[in-house]
Order: C-alpha cells, then sequence, then structure tokens
C-alpha cells in the first residue's frame, strides 16, 4: 500500500521486516506493509525523544506484542484449518462465514493502437444479494482482427454482470453459464445486423468477437465460467492452479488428444482459438467449481498476461505484495516481456472469517 | 460485507484493545499509528499496543464489521507516505455504545459497592 521511503531503512527497521515472516502468510500479506510503516513511525518517535533507552523500550514492546500475536494468529489459522477436517468449517460455513475481498484490477494498452479489454466486477452491498448470488469478477479479450472488439468485450462483461443478478436460479454454475450464453447470443445477433447490411468487405469486418472469463466467489466456492483463451488462476500457499479451460488451439488438440505432446511443444502456443463470444448463435462454455481457502488469491487476465508471465513469477508477485499493488506489478512484468497484446488483471485476495 | 444484522450485545464484552479501538475512531478516521498515537494519548501512556495486536484487532474488526477502510492518504502531519486509514461503521458505532453503556453499568455497581468515590451520593449513606 505505501510507498517506499527513499531514505534507506534503519536497522531496527530492516530487523522487524524480517521478523514478520514469523507470521502466517495471509496475515503477513494483508497487513506487513502497514506493520513496517507503524513500526517505523514509532521508531522515529521514540528516536526524536532521543537516547538508546526509549529505543530499547520500545523493542521491548514489540517482541512481547510480536511473540504473542504470533501465537494468537497461528492459533486461529489452526482452529480455521482444524474445522475444516473435522467438517465443523463446512457447516459453520453455510451459516454464517463471512468472506472479504480485497480485489484490484488493472488494465494496459499494451504495445496494441487500442485497448480491446475489458474488466468489471460486482460485490453486493445488500447481504442478501451477496448471500445468495456472491460476487462477480469478468474479463474479457476483444478479438484481434475484429474491427470492434473493444465493443465486444465490453457488451460481454456488462452483459454477463446484468444478466446473472437478474437471473433467480438458485445454481449459481447454471445461473452463470445462462448469462455467458445470453452475452453470446447479443453479440451474435449484433453481427448478424452487421452482416444483413453490410455492403462491403470493409464493412464485414465490423463483425465482432470476445473471449470472457467470468468468476463467482460465494462463501469458499469459485464458481467459473470460460469462453476462449482468457483464465483464472488460483494461489494456495505458494502453489498455482490454473482452473479455466483454455481454449487455444494447440492446448484444445492435445486435450483432445487430436496431436501428441511432442506435437504440440514443437508448434507451441498460437493467438488462435477455437470458440469465442459472438461467432455462432450458440456456444459451449466450459464451467467448474472449485474450494477456496482463507488467504487465497485469484488473478482472472486476458492471454496478454498469462502468455508472458511464468506462474511462479505469478505466484511471487501476490505473496509478497497486496491486490492494488500486484495488479500494477504483474501488467508491469508483462510489459517488460514484450506485451505485445492488450494486458488485463484482477486480482482477487480471499479473506474467510468464521 | 455479507453481514447479517446483529445485535451489537452479540459482541461484548469487547477486549480492551477493541474498544480503544473504536473509541480511538468515534471522532475521527485514523491510520494505524494514529491510532496508537490516540490511545496513548487518552491513557496517559498507560495502554500502549504493539503493531501486531493493532492490526489483528483491526483484522477481526474489519472481519465483524466494526469498522471499514475509509482509502489511502499521506498524513500531512507526518510526512508523504500513503497510509490506509480505517472509520467506524454504523454496527461499530453501535457496538462501541453498548460497550459503553455496559462499562458505565458496572462502574454503578462500583460505587454503590462504595469501591469508587461518590458513593454516598449513590449509595444513600
Amino acid at each position: 500500500m505505501a510507498t517506499a521511503p527513499l531514505r534507506s531503512p534503519s536497522l531496527s527497521e530492516r530487523l522487524y521486516r524480517d521478523l514478520l515472516w514469523l507470521y502466517p502468510a495471509s496475515f503477513r500479506r494483508s497487513y506487513g506493509c502497514e506493520m513496517v510503516q507503524t513500526f517505523r513511525d514509532c521508531y522515529r518517535e521514540e528516536r526524536a525523544r532521543g537516547g538508546a533507552l526509549n529505543i530499547a523500550r520500545l523493542w521491548s514492546l514489540v517482541l512481547s506484542d510480536l511473540i504473542t500475536t504470533v501465537c494468537i494468529e497461528y492459533w486461529k489459522t489452526f482452529i480455521t484449518f482444524f474445522k475444516s477436517l473435522t467438517g465443523l468449517e463446512k457447516e459453520f460455513l453455510m451459516t454464517s462465514t463471512i468472506l472479504n475481498l480485497d480485489v484490484a484490477q488493472y488494465t494496459h494498452i499494451g504495445h496494441r493502437a487500442s485497448n480491446e479489454d475489458n474488466m468489471t466486477l460486482y460485490i453486493p452491498e445488500d447481504p442478501q444479494i451477496m448471500a445468495k448470488k456472491g460476487a462477480l469478477f469478468v474479463v474479457a479479450d476483444g478479438m484481434g482482427g475484429h474491427a470492434k472488439g473493444d465493443v465486444a468485450s465490453e457488451l460481454a462483461v456488462n452483459t454477463i454482470r446484468d444478466t446473472y443478478y437478474q437471473d433467480t436460479n438458485e445454481d449459481i454454475l447454471t445461473s452463470l453459464r445462462l448469462a455467458v450464453e445470453h452475452a453470446n447470443m447479443l453479440i451474435w445477433q449484433k453481427n448478424e445486423e452487421i452482416l444483413r447490411y453490410a455492403t462491403s468487405d470493409e464493412q464485414k469486418k465490423m463483425a465482432m468477437g470476445t473471449t470472457c472469463v467470468a468468476t463467482v466467489l460465494k462463501n469458499d466456492k469459485a464458481h467459473i465460467a470460460n469462453v476462449g483463451d482468457s483464465l483464472v488462476y488460483v494461489i494456495h500457499a505458494g502453489q498455482v492452479s490454473q482452473i479455466a479451460q483454455s481454449h487455444e488451439l494447440t492446448t484444445e488438440q492435445l486435450r483432445k488428444g487430436e496431436i501428441t505432446e511432442e506435437e504440440a511443444k514443437k508448434r507451441g502456443l498460437t493467438n488462435k482459438i477455437t470458440r469465442c463470444l459472438g461467432e455462432k448463435s450458440t456456444v459451449d462454455v466450459y464451467v467448474a467449481t472449485e474450494t477456496v481457502q482463507d488467504g487465497d488469491t485469484l488473478i482472472l487476465c486476458t492471454d496478454g498476461l498469462w502468455t508472458l508471465i511464468e506462474e511462479s513469477e505469478m505466484c511471487s508477485i501476490v505473496e509478497q505484495y497486496e491486490p492494488q499493488e500486484s495488479a500494477k506489478r504483474l501488467v508491469a512484468r508483462a510489459n517488460e516481456n514484450g506485451g505485445p497484446d492488450n494486458i488485463t488483471a484482477v486480482v482477487v485476495r480471499v479473506s474467510l472469517q468464521s | 460485507m455479507n453481514k447479517a444484522k446483529r445485535e451489537p450485545e452479540a459482541l461484548l464484552p469487547l477486549t480492551p484493545a477493541v474498544f480503544h479501538i473504536l473509541l480511538a475512531l468515534a471522532d475521527a478516521e485514523r491510520h494505524g499509528y494514529g491510532i496508537m498515537q490516540e490511545v496513548a494519548l487518552r491513557t496517559g501512556g498507560k495502554m500502549r499496543m504493539g503493531p501486531g495486536t493493532l492490526y489483528g484487532s483491526l483484522k477481526r474488526m474489519l472481519a465483524d464489521g466494526l469498522i471499514e477502510e475509509s482509502g489511502e492518504r499521506p498524513d500531512p502531519a507526518l510526512d508523504d507516505e500513503r497510509r490506509r486509514y480505517y472509520r467506524l461503521t454504523d454496527f461499530g458505532l453501535r457496538v462501541a455504545q453498548a460497550e459503553a453503556r455496559r462499562l458505565s453499568e458496572l462502574v454503578h455497581v462500583a460505587q454503590f459497592k462504595r469501591l469508587l468515590g461518590g458513593a454516598e451520593s449513590i449509595g444513600g449513606a
């Protein structure tokens, strides 16, 4: 959160920063920067008063506080883990889990003439809507080569959001899939109109398409729907998993057994996808549900990001920084690595409190 | 977010750290160090919170809906670093009021039992 001070940190501050590694990772990631900042303020105050005694008194307070609160934070983490092992947590989650989300979204034009990526998020303030429908995050990548990629991606994210929250279906995945299918239908109908009235090849190129990945977070579940190669990653305890289904050509052919792993490696990833919104009147939407845990981080992103950053680097960034800073750094790294495409990242840190 | 309507009394009694933080935020938004300074000022330096206690409490208070973040900005009195500010929610204010009433009733009992000055007037002795 805070920008680093220009002056070099004191020895005390460096030591305190190192001691923060004793805390559970989720706590450290959420409050580590602020704690260092607060320690720095306290240190500055004591130093201004003068005398080594004041500094020693500060360290005495900080160390006893550290020992106590490290134990407390681990105890609370253990309790949550124990409840999840015994099944108590699941029962509790259904009744009174509070899902807190720290979210940041960031998009960059990359080295393109325009940005055809779009994103939206909706976290209902009404507890009843939140309990029923959860929080929604959507990222879409307007199709390269289509003249109105930005229109398609914007139409997709807005339609998915509006349709999802208007739908009264109790089943989240069904509701999410219907919302994506509805977005597909709207974009396809617009394309049909364009083609119907087109009088030149140039006008026919106005037909548009987009990828999309949508995620609903509700209690301890992440519900995913995606079409194309915009994906969603979950970072849990230093491990990265990609939980959407990539419809990039090589990946899809390998999954279907149409090519061997060797052939896939030889060809590498292409910039072609096997399905998108707007191409046909119907679309095959991939849907899945995953369990998330306290402290997990989700990254929804377009291929402008995930094709340019190793998963290990993705993990390293979100483990070190809060979502706001993580989103910026992820996009900056993709740009440093060439960034030929638009780059979009939505970073969501999950906090489950019982 | 996602907090069902709850009665403030359900969270009582509060820990000293949580009540002090609620009191510190009762009249102004403050950042973490600002909360520490306010608590130290109002208690004559008797209550000193370490960063672990402060942020552990803030974390649980955020989760309970007692406080909320009110953005980041520099504190002109300190330097140009951006700091995250916290403020009371309506629910947090009601919890602080309920805890203050609870403690006030205890103080009345203490006065009645002649543990504090002013017992004569209350106890009628």
